[in-house]
């Protein structure tokens, strides 16, 4: 392990961003799949599965690992010029400052993506989406027309990350799918092991994302909806049939 | 001199030419609010069963406009009004080809409509929530036949 005259291998990436990545790629054609098909109770189990995955990682990059942290790897154009100019001067541990780019812009869309499906219908008006109730028909129209471009734009923006990764194969000659499944990357170089977030800290974290995305599920009781164990019909006017029209 | 000509022709043609496209059978236009409204309705009901307390006038008003709103669907399908009339529209050639079954399935909907005005007049949620379902199955029935699937 003292071995440091080449290839020293340090844990990039912790195991909490590995099973988010990789349920990011499972979910994102099984949502689409569903969406096609118009499978939506599978849709909506789906999609609040993903906005917990989504909530747990803007968390995770905020109080996780160094290299999960937004902080520590989204850089200016400065920094970006300078990578691009220069990219092998320096081993980046992590995300370099042009694929924080990327990073940001895949997590941004997929939140976005992710609340306006939360407000979004279907023509009929019955499968909506579980924030749905609390705005205006049209409102939601134009959330669920959104729904559809910002997936698009998603799916553009997953091609380019796959192109991306292509490319850092074929003429960089850097395999970065290996260590998005091992979590390990060699360096020629010494580097420093990033400072990894503990287990119990990522199961906190875990089980708070969780927990939102129920809450929103459930349509963020009690001021948009009831607790799911309040059972009864509450009703807001008193029902007097003789009163009626 | 010629130029000139053109430009007047153009000026007293162009105006004809768009009254054209701009009066299409006001069937569609009829139809595309009528849905709207049944729309808003349905939501305006299906958002009182989620919300901490359900108000059941707003629930009546909905059911009123819905029963009344679905009498309609059935004469805003005149002949003429399907696809390739030049106007965008989502209703399938099956309307005209299956009237049987398009007008078994628009009588679906003003029974269904009819029953969820009944429920929500005796205020029994229970009743009405099973009555909306009913409803909701109806628009979801037709909409699988007779109305062009999104992309």
């Amino acid at each position: 392990m003292t071995d440091q005259v080449q290839h020293v291998k340090v844990v990039v990436w912790d195991i909490p961003v590995r099973l988010v990545h990789w349920s990011f790629v499972a979910l994102l054609p099984a949502l689409w799949w569903t969406a096609e098909t118009r499978q939506m109770d599978l849709h909506f189990t789906l999609g609040l599965t993903m906005a917990g995955l989504v909530v747990f990682r803007l968390m995770w990059g905020i109080v996780g690992s160094t290299t999960a942290r937004f902080s520590r790897f989204v850089a200016g154009p400065k920094a970006i010029s300078r990578y691009l100019k220069a990219p092998e001067d320096n081993p980046v541990v992590g995300h370099n400052p042009l694929g924080a780019l990327s990073v940001v812009a895949l997590l941004g869309l997929l939140a976005l993506q992710v609340s306006l499906g939360l407000f979004a219908q279907d023509t009929d008006a019955v499968d909506s989406g579980p924030l749905n109730h609390l705005v205006s028909w049209d409102t939601a129209t134009a959330a669920s027309e959104a729904h559809g471009i910002v997936f698009n734009l998603l799916a553009a923006l997953v091609v380019l990350h796959i192109a991306a990764i292509v490319f850092y194969r074929i003429v960089r000659k850097n395999d970065l799918v290996t260590p998005m499944i091992s979590g390990r990357r060699a360096f020629a170089t010494r580097v420093a092991q990033p400072a990894l977030g503990s287990w119990i800290k990522a199961v906190v974290v875990a089980m708070l994302a969780a927990a939102i995305a129920l809450w929103i599920g459930y349509g963020v009781p009690p001021w948009g909806a009831k607790f799911p164990w309040e059972q009864t019909d509450t009703l807001q006017d008193v029902p007097a049939a003789d009163s009626y029209m | 001199m010629k130029k000139l000509y053109v430009i007047a022709a153009s000026l007293m043609v162009l105006p004809a030419i768009s009254a054209v496209a701009a009066n299409p059978n006001p069937a569609f236009k009829q139809r595309h609010q009528n849905f709207e409204a049944m729309g808003k309705a349905m939501k305006g009901i299906f958002d009182e069963f989620k919300k901490p307390a359900a108000s059941l006038a707003k629930i009546r008003a909905n059911s009123a406009v819905l029963a009344q709103s679905a009498q309609k669907v059935g004469g805003h399908f005149p002949k003429g009004t399907g696809p390739g009339a030049g106007v965008k529209t989502e209703a399938l050639p099956a309307i005209w080809e299956k009237p049987a079954e398009f007008k078994a399935a628009t009588d679906r909907l003003v029974t269904a409509t009819a029953g969820l005005q009944a429920a929500a007049a005796s205020g029994d949620m229970a009743k009405i929530k099973a009555a909306a379902g009913a409803v909701g199955g109806s628009c979801k029935g037709c909409h699988d036949s007779f109305r062009k699937p999104k992309d």
